[in-house]
Protein backbone atom coordinates (compact mmCIF):
# COMPACT_ATOMS: atom_id res chain seq x y z
CA UNK A 1 0.00 0.00 0.00
CA UNK A 2 1.20 3.07 -0.70
CA UNK A 3 0.98 5.28 2.31
CA UNK A 4 1.60 8.61 0.80
CA UNK A 5 -0.97 8.57 -1.52
CA UNK A 6 -3.31 7.39 0.80
CA UNK A 7 -2.17 9.43 3.36
CA UNK A 8 -2.71 12.71 1.55
CA UNK A 9 -5.90 11.30 0.06
CA UNK A 10 -7.13 11.70 3.55
CA UNK A 11 -5.34 14.16 4.39
CA UNK A 12 -7.43 16.76 1.31
CA UNK A 13 -10.72 15.35 2.31
CA UNK A 14 -10.71 15.96 6.07
CA UNK A 15 -9.40 19.47 5.25
CA UNK A 16 -10.89 20.12 2.14
CA UNK A 17 -8.12 20.77 0.04
CA UNK A 18 -7.98 19.01 -3.07
CA UNK A 19 -5.73 20.13 -5.87
CA UNK A 20 -3.52 21.27 -2.92
CA UNK A 21 0.01 19.82 -3.26
CA UNK A 22 1.00 17.63 -0.56
CA UNK A 23 4.52 16.19 0.12
CA UNK A 24 6.07 14.52 3.26
CA UNK A 25 7.69 18.12 3.88
CA UNK A 26 4.09 19.76 4.58
CA UNK A 27 3.79 20.87 7.59
CA UNK A 28 0.07 20.21 9.00
CA UNK A 29 -0.74 22.63 11.01
CA UNK A 30 1.45 25.70 9.80
CA UNK A 31 0.91 24.94 6.31
CA UNK A 32 -2.58 23.13 5.88
CA UNK A 33 -3.83 24.95 8.67
CA UNK A 34 -5.08 21.56 10.28
CA UNK A 35 -7.12 22.16 13.77
CA UNK A 36 -7.60 19.62 16.93
CA UNK A 37 -10.87 18.80 15.33
CA UNK A 38 -9.58 17.42 12.08
CA UNK A 39 -6.22 16.00 13.98
CA UNK A 40 -9.20 14.00 15.70
CA UNK A 41 -10.62 12.84 12.26
CA UNK A 42 -7.40 12.31 10.89
CA UNK A 43 -7.13 9.38 14.15
CA UNK A 44 -10.16 8.10 13.29
CA UNK A 45 -9.24 7.59 9.85
CA UNK A 46 -5.83 6.25 9.64
CA UNK A 47 -7.06 4.14 12.79
CA UNK A 48 -9.59 2.83 9.87
CA UNK A 49 -7.74 2.88 6.66
CA UNK A 50 -4.41 1.10 8.04
CA UNK A 51 -5.90 -0.78 10.89
CA UNK A 52 -3.73 0.40 13.41
CA UNK A 53 -4.09 1.38 17.03
CA UNK A 54 -3.72 4.98 17.49
CA UNK A 55 -2.29 7.19 20.33
CA UNK A 56 -3.23 10.45 19.64
CA UNK A 57 -0.50 12.21 21.58
CA UNK A 58 1.83 10.05 20.05
CA UNK A 59 0.67 10.57 16.33
CA UNK A 60 0.22 14.44 16.66
CA UNK A 61 4.10 14.68 18.65
CA UNK A 62 1.43 16.82 21.50
CA UNK A 63 3.32 15.67 24.43
CA UNK A 64 6.49 16.90 23.06
CA UNK A 65 6.87 19.88 25.19
CA UNK A 66 6.29 17.59 28.23
CA UNK A 67 8.84 14.99 26.97
CA UNK A 68 11.13 17.65 26.93
CA UNK A 69 10.91 19.23 30.49
CA UNK A 70 10.80 15.85 32.24
CA UNK A 71 14.27 14.72 29.91
CA UNK A 72 15.36 17.83 31.04
CA UNK A 73 14.66 17.25 34.58
CA UNK A 74 16.06 13.83 34.76
CA UNK A 75 19.32 15.17 33.04
CA UNK A 76 18.72 12.89 29.94
CA UNK A 77 19.62 13.62 26.25
CA UNK A 78 16.53 14.95 24.90
CA UNK A 79 17.00 13.09 21.56
CA UNK A 80 17.59 9.74 23.03
CA UNK A 81 14.95 10.39 25.79
CA UNK A 82 12.73 11.27 22.32
CA UNK A 83 13.54 8.55 20.67
CA UNK A 84 12.05 6.42 23.22
CA UNK A 85 8.74 8.46 23.47
CA UNK A 86 8.14 8.20 19.86
CA UNK A 87 9.79 5.09 18.46
CA UNK A 88 8.46 5.63 15.09
CA UNK A 89 10.95 8.49 14.44
CA UNK A 90 14.37 8.57 13.99
CA UNK A 91 16.95 10.03 15.62
CA UNK A 92 17.64 12.73 12.52
CA UNK A 93 14.20 13.59 12.30
CA UNK A 94 14.06 14.29 16.23
CA UNK A 95 17.45 16.12 15.91
CA UNK A 96 15.56 18.30 13.02
CA UNK A 97 12.12 18.71 15.59
CA UNK A 98 14.27 20.20 18.02
CA UNK A 99 16.33 23.30 15.69
CA UNK A 100 12.39 23.64 14.46
CA UNK A 101 10.55 24.13 17.38
CA UNK A 102 10.85 27.78 17.54
CA UNK A 103 9.06 28.33 14.53
CA UNK A 104 5.76 26.76 15.38
CA UNK A 105 3.95 24.04 15.20
CA UNK A 106 6.65 20.57 14.15
CA UNK A 107 4.09 18.29 12.47
CA UNK A 108 5.04 17.04 9.24
CA UNK A 109 3.12 15.22 7.01
CA UNK A 110 6.28 12.72 7.45
CA UNK A 111 5.76 12.42 10.79
CA UNK A 112 2.18 10.21 10.23
CA UNK A 113 3.96 8.28 7.42
CA UNK A 114 6.51 7.10 10.00
CA UNK A 115 3.95 6.69 12.66
CA UNK A 116 1.77 4.48 9.79
CA UNK A 117 5.13 2.31 8.67
CA UNK A 118 6.34 1.90 11.90
CA UNK A 119 2.75 0.74 13.87
CA UNK A 120 2.00 -1.34 10.49
CA UNK A 121 5.63 -3.38 11.22
CA UNK A 122 5.15 -3.69 14.86
CA UNK B 1 -41.80 16.90 12.33
CA UNK B 2 -39.03 14.99 11.04
CA UNK B 3 -39.16 11.24 13.11
CA UNK B 4 -37.94 8.91 10.47
CA UNK B 5 -35.96 6.62 12.28
CA UNK B 6 -36.74 3.49 9.97
CA UNK B 7 -33.07 1.67 9.87
CA UNK B 8 -31.04 3.68 12.52
CA UNK B 9 -29.62 1.47 15.41
CA UNK B 10 -29.24 2.43 19.01
CA UNK B 11 -27.12 1.79 21.63
CA UNK B 12 -28.93 1.88 25.10
CA UNK B 13 -26.61 1.90 28.27
CA UNK B 14 -28.15 0.17 31.26
CA UNK B 15 -30.97 -1.51 29.24
CA UNK B 16 -32.54 -3.91 31.64
CA UNK B 17 -33.88 -0.80 33.82
CA UNK B 18 -37.74 -0.04 33.28
CA UNK B 19 -37.44 3.02 31.19
CA UNK B 20 -34.83 1.72 29.15
CA UNK B 21 -37.46 -1.07 28.35
CA UNK B 22 -40.01 1.35 27.70
CA UNK B 23 -37.80 3.47 25.12
CA UNK B 24 -36.35 0.17 23.80
CA UNK B 25 -39.88 -1.19 22.92
CA UNK B 26 -40.88 2.41 21.48
CA UNK B 27 -37.83 2.28 19.39
CA UNK B 28 -38.67 -0.96 17.96
CA UNK B 29 -41.95 0.30 16.83
CA UNK B 30 -40.39 3.59 15.07
CA UNK B 31 -37.81 1.26 13.76
CA UNK B 32 -34.95 1.92 15.59
CA UNK B 33 -32.60 -1.43 16.29
CA UNK B 34 -32.00 -1.28 20.14
CA UNK B 35 -28.76 -2.96 21.72
CA UNK B 36 -29.54 -3.07 25.28
CA UNK B 37 -26.84 -3.76 27.73
CA UNK B 38 -27.20 -5.85 30.57
CA UNK B 39 -24.80 -6.35 33.55
CA UNK B 40 -25.91 -9.49 35.25
CA UNK B 41 -28.10 -12.57 33.94
CA UNK B 42 -31.20 -10.86 35.86
CA UNK B 43 -30.96 -8.01 33.57
CA UNK B 44 -30.32 -10.02 30.34
CA UNK B 45 -33.33 -12.34 31.66
CA UNK B 46 -35.54 -9.17 32.44
CA UNK B 47 -34.82 -7.66 28.79
CA UNK B 48 -35.44 -10.92 26.85
CA UNK B 49 -38.68 -11.27 28.75
CA UNK B 50 -39.93 -7.77 28.13
CA UNK B 51 -39.17 -7.67 24.62
CA UNK B 52 -39.10 -10.82 22.99
CA UNK B 53 -43.67 -11.27 22.83
CA UNK B 54 -43.35 -8.41 20.74
CA UNK B 55 -41.53 -10.18 18.11
CA UNK B 56 -39.48 -7.10 17.21
CA UNK B 57 -35.95 -6.62 16.50
CA UNK B 58 -33.33 -6.09 18.70
CA UNK B 59 -30.24 -7.19 20.55
CA UNK B 60 -28.60 -7.52 24.06
CA UNK B 61 -25.15 -7.61 25.37
CA UNK B 62 -23.36 -7.65 28.51
CA UNK B 63 -21.23 -4.80 30.07
CA UNK B 64 -20.22 -4.20 32.79
CA UNK B 65 -19.16 -0.15 33.58
CA UNK B 66 -15.65 -0.68 34.85
CA UNK B 67 -14.83 -4.04 33.44
CA UNK B 68 -12.98 -2.63 30.34
CA UNK B 69 -12.78 -6.41 28.46
CA UNK B 70 -16.41 -5.74 28.43
CA UNK B 71 -16.66 -2.78 26.72
CA UNK B 72 -14.17 -4.31 24.02
CA UNK B 73 -16.58 -7.10 22.75
CA UNK B 74 -19.42 -4.56 23.45
CA UNK B 75 -17.82 -2.32 20.53
CA UNK B 76 -17.05 -5.53 18.82
CA UNK B 77 -20.89 -6.65 18.82
CA UNK B 78 -22.40 -3.41 17.75
CA UNK B 79 -19.89 -2.97 14.57
CA UNK B 80 -19.39 0.29 13.08
CA UNK B 81 -22.92 1.41 12.77
CA UNK B 82 -24.42 2.90 15.59
CA UNK B 83 -26.74 6.10 15.31
CA UNK B 84 -27.41 6.92 18.86
CA UNK B 85 -26.43 6.32 22.07
CA UNK B 86 -28.99 6.53 24.95
CA UNK B 87 -27.14 6.10 28.53
CA UNK B 88 -29.24 5.16 31.58
CA UNK B 89 -26.00 3.40 33.48
CA UNK B 90 -25.52 5.38 37.57
CA UNK B 91 -24.17 3.53 39.99
CA UNK B 92 -25.91 3.53 43.79
CA UNK B 93 -24.14 5.74 45.98
CA UNK B 94 -26.02 7.32 48.97
CA UNK B 95 -24.19 8.38 52.08
CA UNK B 96 -22.37 11.81 53.43
CA UNK B 97 -19.47 13.21 51.76
CA UNK B 98 -18.33 13.16 55.67
CA UNK B 99 -18.96 9.85 56.49
CA UNK B 100 -17.68 7.84 53.31
CA UNK B 101 -15.58 5.13 52.26
CA UNK B 102 -12.41 6.37 50.49
CA UNK B 103 -11.94 3.13 48.45
CA UNK B 104 -15.64 3.24 47.62
CA UNK B 105 -15.55 6.56 46.50
CA UNK B 106 -12.27 5.81 44.02
CA UNK B 107 -14.42 2.64 42.67
CA UNK B 108 -17.21 5.10 42.27
CA UNK B 109 -15.69 7.68 39.79
CA UNK B 110 -14.02 5.00 38.29
CA UNK B 111 -16.69 2.94 37.06
CA UNK B 112 -19.06 5.58 36.67
CA UNK B 113 -17.08 8.47 34.82
CA UNK B 114 -13.60 7.51 34.21
CA UNK B 115 -15.11 4.33 32.50
CA UNK B 116 -17.45 6.35 31.00
CA UNK B 117 -15.26 8.32 29.82
CA UNK B 118 -13.06 5.96 27.50
CA UNK B 119 -16.64 4.73 26.48
CA UNK B 120 -17.53 8.01 24.91
CA UNK B 121 -14.09 8.31 23.20
CA UNK B 122 -14.59 4.64 21.52
CA UNK B 123 -18.01 5.22 20.36
CA UNK B 124 -17.25 9.09 19.32
CA UNK B 125 -15.00 8.06 17.34
CA UNK B 126 -16.89 5.19 15.37
CA UNK B 127 -19.43 8.23 14.79
CA UNK B 128 -16.66 10.91 13.58
CA UNK B 129 -16.00 8.06 11.05
CA UNK B 130 -19.77 8.13 9.79
CA UNK B 131 -19.74 11.76 10.08
CA UNK B 132 -23.31 11.64 12.00
CA UNK B 133 -24.28 10.49 15.73
CA UNK B 134 -26.44 11.64 18.51
CA UNK B 135 -26.22 10.87 22.60
CA UNK B 136 -28.25 11.28 24.94
CA UNK B 137 -27.41 11.45 28.52
CA UNK B 138 -30.49 10.34 31.33
CA UNK B 139 -28.90 12.38 34.31
CA UNK B 140 -31.44 13.31 37.19
CA UNK B 141 -32.41 16.54 38.87
CA UNK B 142 -30.53 15.38 42.13
CA UNK B 143 -27.55 16.49 39.38
CA UNK B 144 -28.63 19.86 40.09
CA UNK B 145 -30.52 19.98 43.11
CA UNK B 146 -29.13 17.15 45.77
CA UNK B 147 -30.95 15.62 49.25
CA UNK B 148 -28.47 14.97 52.15
CA UNK B 149 -26.76 12.02 50.84
CA UNK B 150 -26.80 12.03 47.15
CA UNK B 151 -23.22 14.00 46.82
CA UNK B 152 -21.61 11.50 44.97
CA UNK B 153 -24.68 10.49 42.93
CA UNK B 154 -24.47 13.98 42.16
CA UNK B 155 -21.06 14.42 41.46
CA UNK B 156 -20.86 11.80 38.91
CA UNK B 157 -23.75 12.71 37.11
CA UNK B 158 -22.74 16.09 36.79
CA UNK B 159 -19.10 15.29 35.51
CA UNK B 160 -21.06 13.02 33.46
CA UNK B 161 -22.91 15.59 31.94
CA UNK B 162 -19.44 17.70 31.33
CA UNK B 163 -18.35 14.43 29.67
CA UNK B 164 -21.45 14.77 26.57
CA UNK B 165 -21.91 18.42 27.03
CA UNK B 166 -18.07 18.69 25.68
CA UNK B 167 -18.73 15.97 22.55
CA UNK B 168 -21.37 18.13 21.46
CA UNK B 169 -19.52 21.36 21.41
CA UNK B 170 -16.19 19.40 20.07
CA UNK B 171 -17.73 17.27 17.49
CA UNK B 172 -21.00 19.24 16.16
CA UNK B 173 -19.42 20.34 13.33
CA UNK B 174 -18.74 16.88 12.70
CA UNK B 175 -22.59 15.94 12.85
CA UNK B 176 -22.12 14.51 16.40
CA UNK B 177 -24.35 15.74 18.59
CA UNK B 178 -25.31 15.41 22.56
CA UNK B 179 -27.93 16.38 24.72
CA UNK B 180 -28.95 15.85 28.68
CA UNK B 181 -32.43 15.35 29.91
CA UNK B 182 -33.02 15.29 33.47
CA UNK B 183 -36.28 13.95 34.49
CA UNK B 184 -37.61 13.94 38.12
CA UNK B 185 -39.74 11.74 39.92
CA UNK B 186 -40.59 8.81 37.80
CA UNK B 187 -43.05 5.65 39.09
CA UNK B 188 -40.11 3.54 37.99
CA UNK B 189 -36.42 1.61 38.85
CA UNK B 190 -35.16 3.66 41.64
CA UNK B 191 -37.55 6.20 41.71
CA UNK B 192 -40.45 3.56 42.54
CA UNK B 193 -39.26 2.70 46.05
CA UNK B 194 -38.60 6.32 46.87
CA UNK B 195 -42.08 7.24 45.83
CA UNK B 196 -44.18 4.43 47.49
CA UNK B 197 -42.39 5.43 51.07
CA UNK B 198 -42.56 9.13 49.96
CA UNK B 199 -44.88 9.80 47.34
CA UNK B 200 -47.55 12.19 49.08
CA UNK B 201 -45.01 14.48 50.09
CA UNK B 202 -42.90 15.00 46.74
CA UNK B 203 -45.91 14.88 45.11
CA UNK B 204 -46.88 17.91 47.03
CA UNK B 205 -43.41 19.79 45.61
CA UNK B 206 -44.94 19.29 42.22
CA UNK B 207 -46.65 22.03 40.52
CA UNK B 208 -48.56 19.94 37.90
CA UNK B 209 -49.86 18.13 40.71
CA UNK B 210 -48.44 14.03 38.84
CA UNK B 211 -44.82 12.13 38.76
CA UNK B 212 -43.63 11.70 35.49
CA UNK B 213 -44.85 8.39 33.77
CA UNK B 214 -42.24 5.75 31.67
CA UNK B 215 -43.85 6.55 28.37
CA UNK B 216 -43.90 10.14 28.39
CA UNK B 217 -39.96 10.30 29.10
CA UNK B 218 -39.09 7.26 26.60
CA UNK B 219 -41.31 9.38 23.71
CA UNK B 220 -39.29 12.61 25.15
CA UNK B 221 -35.87 10.62 24.30
CA UNK B 222 -37.20 9.53 20.67
CA UNK B 223 -37.95 13.38 20.10
CA UNK B 224 -34.91 14.24 21.26
CA UNK B 225 -32.91 11.66 18.90
CA UNK B 226 -34.87 13.06 15.99
CA UNK B 227 -33.78 15.49 13.50
CA UNK B 228 -35.98 17.98 14.37
CA UNK B 229 -34.52 17.85 18.10
CA UNK B 230 -30.84 18.34 16.76
CA UNK B 231 -30.88 22.30 18.24
CA UNK B 232 -31.02 20.73 21.46
CA UNK B 233 -27.03 20.22 21.74
CA UNK B 234 -24.06 20.43 24.49
CA UNK B 235 -27.09 21.41 26.61
CA UNK B 236 -29.42 19.71 29.79
CA UNK B 237 -33.21 19.69 29.78
CA UNK B 238 -35.28 19.28 32.90
CA UNK B 239 -38.24 17.82 32.84
CA UNK B 240 -39.62 17.64 36.26
CA UNK B 241 -43.27 19.36 36.19
CA UNK B 242 -41.82 22.88 37.15
CA UNK B 243 -40.08 20.91 41.30
CA UNK B 244 -36.66 22.91 40.96
CA UNK B 245 -38.74 26.25 39.73
CA UNK B 246 -40.15 25.93 43.21
CA UNK B 247 -38.36 27.92 45.98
Amino acid sequence: MDILAESTKILADILDIEGREITPETYLIRELGAESIDLLELSVAINSRFNIEVNDDELFLRTLRLHLRTAAGEGRDAVGYLAEKYPALTVVRIAEILADMGGGPVLRVKDILSYVAWHGKN
Amino acid sequence: MILNFHGKKALVLGGSCDLALTLAAAMMEAGIYPLLTFRNEEGQKKIAERLSPGGGSYGACYLDFGERDSLASLLAQGGDEIDFVVDFVQGDFEGYVAAADEARVYQYFNDNVSFRAELLKKVARIMVKRKKGRFVFISSVAAGRTNPGQGFYAAAKLASEALYRNLGLELGRKGITAVTLRPSYIRAGRGKAYLEAHGDEALRLVPTGRFLTESEVAETILFLLSESAGGFNATELTMDGGLTACK
